[in-house]
């Protein structure tokens, strides 16, 4: 009845007044041979629009079974993850996948982009995913030239480019399907300090044009660009 | 599509990999469709050797027969032969067919003055039963006793004409007939092998070689659905009490023939298909290979919105794409193969470009595809339903 009457708020609340994603005392339990292993413990707390979060905690805190969970690449063993106002526990697979295609956009540390796929190639395939058709390289286009890139580079393949530049296509691929929440993972993890910043500085001029921005780090350097942090340690949030 | 493009990449990015498991395809279409298609060749080539005679019922003397109504016959060749009483009873029981007597024997003769003396046989034909049996490709039928036809391997190998004389025996001592016809090639017959062979009147041979009995009686059958009656009819007459004729119908006995063609054919090929499952083994192999190498690209695939479905096309793309470029060379292949085989071992290719050979291509070339579309589903499957998040992690 709790859940109906929320879901019923949400028809209510128009989609940009709603905050971005909800942890409603969730937990998640590995469930090992040797036993169970709780690795996050009652989470709660709310992303509002246009935040930008950093997380951070020592290893093994939960960090990435946090960013699991936002990511929606996993499921709580109880309580609940919001995104955008739609519940995800109950979510099909195919239901997730959507969601993360559509409302995600994710930076990881490695770049991760891929190598058989030029620049424009690699930006356009999350919309190519979403549409199911051949999109306008234009479009690829004016992502990249959004965060930055030269012009001259985007028929080049990932491997042509530097560690910075493969940063900043892997940035535009996040952002070209408009999504809710832009999830980073240690994004200048692999980056030398200068380049590192420089990616931070584009970081915050998205987070300033609205771009919501979670990003997981070890950095207090780094987390200093961020306007909250949550703390994280031993499962639970140290705010 | 891009995972059809991602595919595509992959292979070329590979190349030396996905050829040698394109090169199992090729081997295994090779072998099926090469060994149909000789198989194939061999049937038809037999076939068309048989296929003037498909419309007969012959009758022979039982061999190790004791009955009185056969005796030794005048031309030495046979023991026992079909009496002109035996040959009464055929006739009625065959009709309203048409039964023909034939007697055989071979003798010396001469071509012409200063030519060798050889040796062919020569069949003896009632003037009337000739065209029934035997069609001619040039002059006319023999009327009188001093005419014979020719088959046409004799007039080839022997270079005889219309018109041309031969003296048979030795030293033409059974005289001299002169040739009025070519009779058109035959192949292998059950009932009469004209091909090397001249054929005389049944007066003339009964006169030269003293002969009133036949060696044997062919019944031309008009509908071929009658073809098991009349044997049976025949069978019924003649060996009442005991077994005293043999009696073949043509037709069922090609058909046997093809069946024993065709069950060597499938077996061979079915060899080739073994070819072709280790082939799908490889494809299997190196699909696996590649969903371990590319676990981590699966893994951000996935994460960053591709469904289980689409992950699982694009490897079955790529199994596809080795399966029909495998297929496609392999189906060249097999072409130029079965042309070489053909002129090799049948010295003709005439039975290669006929549908029922080409269609042992498209089999082999459809198993192929097949085989590797099976191979690469279990890649596919395991690739589609990795966890993103160890996918992710996997180094």
């Amino acid at each position: 009845m709790v859940l109906l009457r929320e879901k019923e708020q949400e028809v209510t609340i128009s989609m940009d007044e709603q905050p971005v994603m909800v942890f409603k005392d969730v937990v998640k339990v590995y469930p090992l041979p040797s036993g169970d292993v709780t690795a996050l413990e009652g989470i709660n707390f709310k992303v509002e629009r246009g935040e930008f979060i950093s997380v951070m905690g020592p290893s093994g805190s939960g960090k990435s079974t946090l960013l699991n969970l936002m990511g929606c690449l996993d499921t709580p063993t109880s309580g609940d993850i919001f995104i955008s106002g739609t519940r995800t526990g109950d979510m099909t697979d195919k239901e997730l996948t959507g969601l993360r295609r559509d409302r995600i956009g994710f930076i990881f540390q490695y770049f991760n982009l891929f190598p058989l796929l030029n620049i424009i190639e690699n930006v356009t395939f999350p919309m190519m995913l979403k549409s199911q058709k051949a999109v306008d390289p234009e479009k690829g286009r004016a992502a990249l030239r959004a965060v930055q890139l030269d012009d001259k580079l985007f028929t080049h393949t990932p491997m042509e480019v530097s560690g910075g530049q493969q940063q900043r296509v892997a940035i535009a691929r996040a952002l070209i399907n408009d999504p809710d929440i832009l999830l980073c993972d240690e994004p200048t993890g692999n980056l030398d300090s200068k380049t590192g910043a420089g990616i931070m500085e584009l970081m915050s001029e998205l987070n300033d044009k609205g771009t919501t921005i979670i990003m997981v780090t070890h950095d207090p350097n780094i987390a200093k660009y961020s306007r909250r942090t949550i703390r994280i340690s031993d499962g639970r949030i140290m705010e | 599509m891009i995972f059809w493009e991602i595919a595509k990449r992959n292979i070329k990015i590979h190349l030396l990999r996905s050829s040698l498991a394109m090169l199992g395809i090729v081997i295994g279409v090779v072998a099926i469709a090469s060994m149909g298609i000789l198989g194939n060749s061999l049937v038809l080539s037999v076939s068309d050797s048989l296929k003037t005679v498909g419309d007969s019922v012959i009758v022979t003397p039982h061999v190790g027969s004791t009955m009185g109504g056969f005796g030794g016959g005048a031309g030495g060749l046979s023991s026992i032969s079909i009496t002109e009483q035996n040959f009464e009873q055929i006739k009625r029981a065959s009709a309203p067919n048409v039964a023909i007597p034939v007697l055989q024997t071979s003798d010396r003769m001469k071509l012409g003055v200063g030519s060798d003396e050889i040796v062919a046989a020569i069949y003896g034909l009632r003037p009337d039963d000739v065209p029934e049996l035997l069609k001619l490709k040039e002059g006319g039928y023999s009327r009188g006793d001093s005419g014979c036809l020719v088959g046409s391997t004799f007039a080839d190998d022997h270079k005889v004409k219309v018109g041309s004389r031969i003296a048979i025996g030795t030293d033409g001592d059974k005289g001299t007939l002169r040739v009025t016809g070519i009779i058109e090639e035959r192949g292998m017959a059950f009932d009469v092998n004209t091909d090397s062979a001249i054929v005389v009147t049944k007066d003339w041979f009964d006169q030269i070689y003293n002969r009133n009995d036949y060696d044997s009686v062919v019944v031309k059958v008009k509908n071929l659905d009658d073809l098991p009656s009349v044997k049976t009819a025949i069978e019924n007459q003649m060996n009442k009490r005991d077994k005293i004729v043999d009696v073949m119908d043509t037709r069922k006995t090609m058909e046997t023939i093809f069946e024993a063609f065709g069950q060597i054919t499938t077996f061979v090929s079915a060899i080739g298909g073994i070819s072709m499952l280790v082939a799908g083994v490889s494809i299997l192999n190196i699909m696996m290979m590649s969903v371990t190498e590319r676990i981590k690209e699966i893994g951000i695939m996935r994460s960053i919105g591709a469904q289980r479905k689409e992950v699982m096309s694009m490897f079955l793309y790529e199994a596809l794409i080795l399966g029909v470029v495998g297929s496609l060379i392999g189906g060249a292949m097999s072409l130029l193969g079965g042309y070489a085989i053909s002129a090799l071992l049948l010295e003709t290719t005439k039975y290669l470009f006929v549908a029922s050979s080409l269609i042992h291509i498209v089999y082999g070339m459809s198993f192929g595809i097949v085989i590797s579309l099976i191979c690469g589903i279990y890649p596919a499957w395991r690739a589609a339903n990795l966890n993103p998040i160890d996918a992710l992690r996997h180094e």
